[in-house]
């Protein structure tokens, strides 16, 4: 093993550490403003059936079928740094922090769950019995969700949820190729 | 409190859902490429085995258990977890659009981990009380998640490595998997649960 395979410069993993990187392609350009929506692959990597399940991207927009994911998931960068001469279905290299990526997850799911399951134990040791227990941990669930809801407004409003443009795209870049 | 700390610890790290039970291994192999991923996931995964766990409690009490409708526990299941998922959903994207978009895409994969199934299932089988079975199901996808970011380091970390072409990509994946695995095993000698 090569002394560079160890030990890495830090040249060439601080953009990799730094950012989680996704591709997304320019649907609608607007004076500054470039909204985009995220390219996805499907695990199941399509088969004949794809049509009919869902999995087909090139479907019509139906209920639950990724189409319609993809469109819930349309996003809009205001002014994006080096963004001049934008064209629709462009493709381009978006991305944000993993320190912003571990932060909403820990917003989303660990402070709902926290308050979840301490409100269940109390109640637990209160009164002892498992259908107060289940109100009092759905309580501390909904709870939790409301405190998790102003700190996402909190993490929006420093901007650590936006997602950046980092680059265009090459023509045969996937998710996952470097 | 002894007990229940044990039966955590069990949960947890003894019989983990991945590295035991082998559950959830189409997600271990396919999202453990990054640490930020794998700990995503690991944390999406966790949110909706405990709420999914506290349904499946009351469903199994209150309407299996209470109608004799016990051979459709699967298949009800099923439909719990896949409105578990939907539910977290939901939720996100009311909660804060920033966040769903961001962590949207974890949601969908996690209706067909066979570990969210699994773990429900297993607490039939314990027979506990609510805050037991949802303390146990929310150890296990602590382990679960604790599982995938350690496998997930460890598959950076191999990326930089020179491994021999013959074990290159899941080769060597499956190999440290199984070292991991072996590694585990020394926590049996903790609890028995």
């Amino acid at each position: 093993m090569s002394h560079d395979a160890l030990n890495p410069s830090p040249a060439s993993l601080s953009f990799s550490t730094q950012s989680v990187e996704g591709i997304a392609r320019v649907v609608r350009v607007t004076g500054d403003q470039v909204w985009l929506e995220p390219e996805q692959t499907t695990s199941c990597g399509h088969c004949a059936s794809s049509a009919s399940c869902g999995a087909s991207a090139r479907e019509a927009a139906g209920i639950g079928t990724v189409t319609s994911r993809l469109q819930a998931r349309r996003f809009m960068l205001d002014n994006p740094e080096g963004s001049s001469g934008f064209h629709e279905g462009e493709r381009v290299v978006v991305g944000v922090s993993e320190r912003a990526l571990l932060s909403a997850s820990l917003t989303a799911y660990g402070v709902p769950l926290v308050f979840a399951l301490t409100a269940g134990s109390v109640t637990q040791a209160v009164y002892g019995e498992d259908l107060t227990t289940m109100l009092g941990m759905a309580g501390g669930l909904f709870l939790g969700l409301l405190v998790a809801r102003l700190n996402a407004r909190r993490l929006a409003a420093r901007g650590d949820l936006a997602p950046r443009f980092l680059r265009r795209a090459r023509p045969d870049e996937t998710c996952g190729t470097d | 409190m002894k007990e229940f700390a044990l039966m955590m610890i069990g949960a947890a790290l003894v019989n983990n859902v991945i590295l035991a039970r082998f559950l959830g291994l189409c997600s271990f192999m396919g999202v453990t490429t990054r640490v930020d991923t794998a700990a995503g996931m690991g944390l999406a995964t966790t949110f909706v085995i405990t709420v999914s766990s506290m349904a499946d409690w009351a469903v199994q009490t209150y309407l299996l258990d209470a109608y004799g409708l016990g051979f459709l526990r699967t298949v009800t299941f099923i439909l719990v977890i896949a409105s578990a998922v939907q539910f977290t959903e939901m939720t996100i994207k009311k909660v804060s659009p920033s966040l769903f978009q961001m962590l949207g895409i974890y949601l969908p994969l996690i209706t067909t981990n066979c570990a969210v199934l699994g773990v429900a299932l297993l607490l039939v089988e314990g027979k506990m009380g609510f805050l037991s079975s949802t303390m146990f199901a929310f150890a296990s996808s602590v382990g679960y998640s604790l599982v995938m970011i350690i496998f997930a380091g460890l598959r950076e970390r191999l990326v930089l490595a020179h491994v021999p072409r013959l074990f290159a990509g899941p080769p060597i994946a499956f190999i440290v998997a199984g070292m991991l695995a072996m590694a585990f095993m020394g926590f049996s000698g903790i609890a028995t649960s």
